[in-house]
């Protein structure tokens, strides 16, 4: 493997009865990096990321995390999803906090890290708020908080902005991108929006369904830092129309 | 009054609900509708004499129509006939007492019993006597289902015992069982009338005649125990239909006294669902009998002696505030 | 890079409770209630004189309330006799309905084989129960207490495995990812989000409390309680003081209920309250936190 990989899988499969949800897929991941995943529903990339986080047992293969073997082992990675899953009995606070409490003990450090935080990014007044009262947007961005105080170097991102509005969601992607160069992590981002996946990647992984697998892996030319001109650039419509192509039944 | 009871209050007021239609069938003009209320929530066999006079006719040939009906529960017959609800009704000598006591304008018309058959009893294989009362009952656990007659028959018994009301543990049960809690060791001593305990002994193959002791023979006042009352107004308004009544369910009363077995097998007949079975019902109504005339073998006739003795009782226990002239609570005047 | 504002202005606040007046506050929470039930007594004694009904009948509210007043020695001690059932049956109750509901919902197998059984002893008339329950416990207060833990654990049961049952699974498999152990994602997760089915059936259980242990007074007392007080008061004619323990078992009923209610605002602020109360710990953390930055 390269020596800067964090991520690796060896021919990691998952069928289910009759349905193969994830052919058997190899892998590596560039640390450091952003990799958006674009395909449409039952390509199985939700199933490949329940498998790099240790929710789902793989039926063989291998997952290495930094060239350690993590295959169905819980406890390493970051994850988030559509839904935010925040919970309603807890405070902004208390919610960025919660992987601690889940697996020990919250020190008033872990507090003052999530105060920093939220600080940090526009959510300092509203710390000892329940999350009832914050919008939809604000409620993504502590439950990506809660995601990040976990210090796991891989964060994987399950289409967090899908149930945005439009304007909020281009914020959001902004605001990742800003947070991601900000703290240096390594990003797995499930989308299926191919502009969105085009605009914060590095790499774009497309996949298709039965058998789900992963059928293009291109690399994305656009240069950072991404702006609203970004989405009109050549090499932009470019990328655009090719991945559109195979989600729509083409061939690479 | 709730000294009967083998089927639990509630079932009783599953079977009675709702009511029986007895008497004629109103074609005839002259033909006069009334209700009849019971004291209890569910038929027995102190309904003999009314079941009969509509089965041999009694009611038909007096002009009247009768519904029997039951009241919701054991204290409610007084308002049923107070709210016009009911016209005749049975009930207690002791429920009259509170009742003219609280203001109810009641009237007694008749007795239905003579004498007072509550009695003690005791756990089968057990004597109770006058001699060994003070020692049977000291410390011990006495069933009263809460009714007014039970408490106002125990205080004259724990009296003639010299025992306090902390010397015996009182269990009330306004929705329980006496004889079942007897049989079961749960309380010591079950109050009730011979003619209902000693049948349900009989029922639960125990004897009830060996372990029971007569309150009369320890205290208690002898008076009557039921009566056939009306309200106040009622008597003044319709003297005649009641006079009609008492006159049907006297003759009635006769004639089941003199053939108990197909008097309890009417009976049987006309509640099938009562909860009781005939044997119960015969036995019962057979225990009844001797009670039902005075001295001078006379039915239904009241005296001044024994509601001026009943006042002075429920005033002595503090049940009435005051006792008023034996003519408040009756009247003989509507006697067959 | 400056996007946050945007959001925060667009945050929707819940209507700001604490603008509104206190006074306004008492007047809609405790002032309607009162009210309705004033107006209950006006119409109960216009009807009661209107109709010129007989004491023995049904009372005027003020002799129902001197009937209680006049004689409160005595049913104190009844009163505190029928708390203690309520709230000895009702504690009980909770406690076997929320066993059986974690029980349930963690064990399938077990949740088949019990669940009817549950329905079945609810189907029992509560009435018919008593008399039994008499014979096997005798007559002291643990009939009572029983009458009331059976009415009350049925509800709690319901509601703490439906509750359990309808956690969040992505909210679970989250705690899951974290390397959460099992125990702390029950506790955690699982619990808090059962808190507010599992007051529901708290509320339900309140509500019918009260009557079991009226029904269990009913069926047998040895010395003195508040029904067979009732009781007495009714054999005698005595409608005024029947009417007054009436109320008073309401008052104790609803006094009970209103207590469960509080102890669900308290327990779980985030139904009704846009900001967290501030907690000693909040508090020193949130100066140091200040202080450094």
């Amino acid at each position: 493997m390269s020596a800067s990989a964090i991520l690796e899988l060896r021919d990691v499969g998952k069928v289910f009865g009759d349905t193969v949800a994830l052919e058997p897929t190899t892998l590596s991941i560039e640390e450091g990096s952003f990799v958006a995943i674009v395909g449409p529903s039952g390509c199985g990339k939700s199933t490949l990321f329940n498998v790099i986080a240790g929710l789902l047992e793989p039926d063989g293969g291998e997952v290495r995390l930094h060239d350690r073997p993590v295959t169905g082992a819980t406890g390493h990675v970051g994850y988030m999803l559509q839904k935010d899953l925040l919970v309603p009995w807890r405070t902004v606070e208390d919610n960025i906090t919660m992987a601690k409490r889940l697996t020990g003990r919250v020190s008033s450090a872990h507090r003052a890290e999530a105060r920093r935080v939220a600080r940090q990014y526009g959510l300092g007044d509203f710390l000892r708020h329940y999350p009832s009262a914050l919008s939809g947007g604000m409620r993504q961005r502590v439950a990506f908080m809660r995601t990040l105080v976990t210090h796991q170097p891989l964060l994987l991102l399950d289409e967090p902005f899908g149930a945005l509005d439009a304007q909020t969601r281009l914020e959001m992607q902004q605001w990742l991108l800003q947070v991601w160069k900000d703290t240096e992590r390594t990003v797995l981002f499930i989308t299926h929006d191919v502009d969105e996946s085009i605009f914060l990647s590095d790499r774009v992984l497309v996949m298709s369904p039965r058998p789900g697998r992963v059928v293009a892996d291109f690399v994305n030319p656009l240069a950072r830092p991404r702006t609203v001109d970004t989405l009109t650039e050549p090499d932009f419509v470019v990328l655009k129309a090719r991945i559109m192509h195979l989600l729509h039944g083409g061939t690479p | 009054m709730r000294f009967r009871r083998f089927a639990s209050l509630a079932t009783a007021a599953a079977l009675g609900a709702g009511s029986l239609v007895l008497g004629a069938a109103a074609s005839s003009a002259a033909t006069k509708t009334i209700t009849f209320a019971y004291d209890f929530p569910g038929p027995d066999f102190e309904l003999t004499p009314v079941v009969v006079a509509q089965d041999l006719g009694y009611f038909k040939a007096a002009g009247l129509k009768v519904n029997v009906s039951f009241p919701p529960d054991t204290s409610s017959t007084t308002k049923l006939l107070a709210t016009g609800s009911a016209d005749i009704g049975f009930l207690t000598t002791t429920d009259m007492g509170v009742a003219v006591n609280a203001g109810a304008p009641m009237l007694s018309v008749a007795n239905y019993s003579m004498r007072n058959n509550w009695a003690l009893f005791a756990k089968p294989g057990t004597k109770l006597t006058p001699g060994n009362l003070t020692a049977a009952l000291r410390g011990k656990r006495i069933f009263s289902y809460g009714d007014t007659w039970t408490e106002s028959m125990l205080p004259f018994v724990l009296r003639f015992a010299k025992l306090t009301n902390q010397q015996v543990k009182i269990v009330t049960a306004p929705t329980g069982n006496d004889l079942t809690d007897l049989l079961a060791g749960k309380v010591d001593i079950s109050t009730s009338t011979t003619n209902y305990e000693i049948p349900g002994f009989q029922d639960s193959g125990t004897k009830g005649r060996e372990v029971q002791l007569l309150g009369t023979k320890v205290g208690a006042p002898d008076i009557p125990v039921w009566v056939y009352a009306v309200t106040r107004s009622y008597a003044a308004s319709h003297g005649a239909t009641v006079k009609a009544f008492l006159s049907a369910v006297k003759k009635a009363t006769v004639w089941a006294a003199a053939n108990p077995v197909k008097a309890a097998a009417d009976f049987s007949r006309a509640y099938p669902k009562s909860g009781y079975t005939n044997a119960y019902n015969l036995e019962g109504w057979k225990l009844t009998i001797p009670f039902l005339t005075n001295a001078h073998h006379q039915y239904f006739t009241q005296t001044n002696a024994q509601w001026s003795t009943l006042a002075h009782a429920l005033k002595s226990i503090n049940l009435i505030s005051k006792v008023p002239a034996p003519s408040t609570y009756y009247t003989n005047k509507f006697l067959p | 890079m400056s996007v946050s504002d945007t959001n925060l202005a667009s945050a929707p606040r819940r209507a700001n409770r604490s603008s509104e007046s206190v006074a306004r506050k008492v007047a809609r929470n405790v002032g309607v209630p009162v009210l309705s039930i004033v107006l209950l007594l006006v119409v109960w004694q216009a009807i009661v004189v209107g109709f010129h009904v007989a004491p023995y009948i049904a009372p005027r509210p003020y002799q129902a309330v001197l009937a209680v007043t006049q004689n409160w020695s005595t049913l104190w001690p009844l009163v505190l006799g029928t708390i203690r059932e309520t709230v000895y049956g009702f504690v009980a109750g909770a406690a076997l309905g929320i066993s059986l509901g974690v029980i349930m919902a963690k064990v399938p197998v077990l949740q088949r084989l019990v669940y009817p059984v549950l329905v079945l002893s609810q189907a029992v008339p509560i009435i018919a129960l008593a008399a039994p329950l008499v014979l096997i416990l005798g007559f002291s207060v643990t009939p009572k207490v029983v009458i009331v833990a059976w009415i009350v654990f049925f509800p709690v049961t319901v509601n703490v495995l439906d509750g359990l049952s309808h956690v969040d699974q992505d909210l679970v498999n989250l705690a899951r990812v974290y390397g959460a152990p099992r125990w702390r994602t029950f506790v955690q997760i699982e619990v808090p989000a059962t808190a507010t089915p599992l007051f529901s059936g708290l509320k339900i259980g309140a509500t019918y409390a009260v009557t079991g242990a009226i029904i269990g007074e009913l069926a047998a007392s040895d010395g003195s309680s508040l029904a067979l007080y009732q009781e007495h008061a009714n054999t005698n004619l005595n409608t005024a003081a029947v009417y007054g323990t009436t109320m008073l078992m309401t008052v104790i009923g609803i006094s009970w209920f209103l207590l469960v209610v509080g102890a669900e605002v308290f327990a779980t602020p985030w139904q009704r309250r846009t900001v967290a109360r501030r907690s000693w710990r909040r508090v020193a953390d949130q100066s140091e936190g200040d202080s450094a930055r």
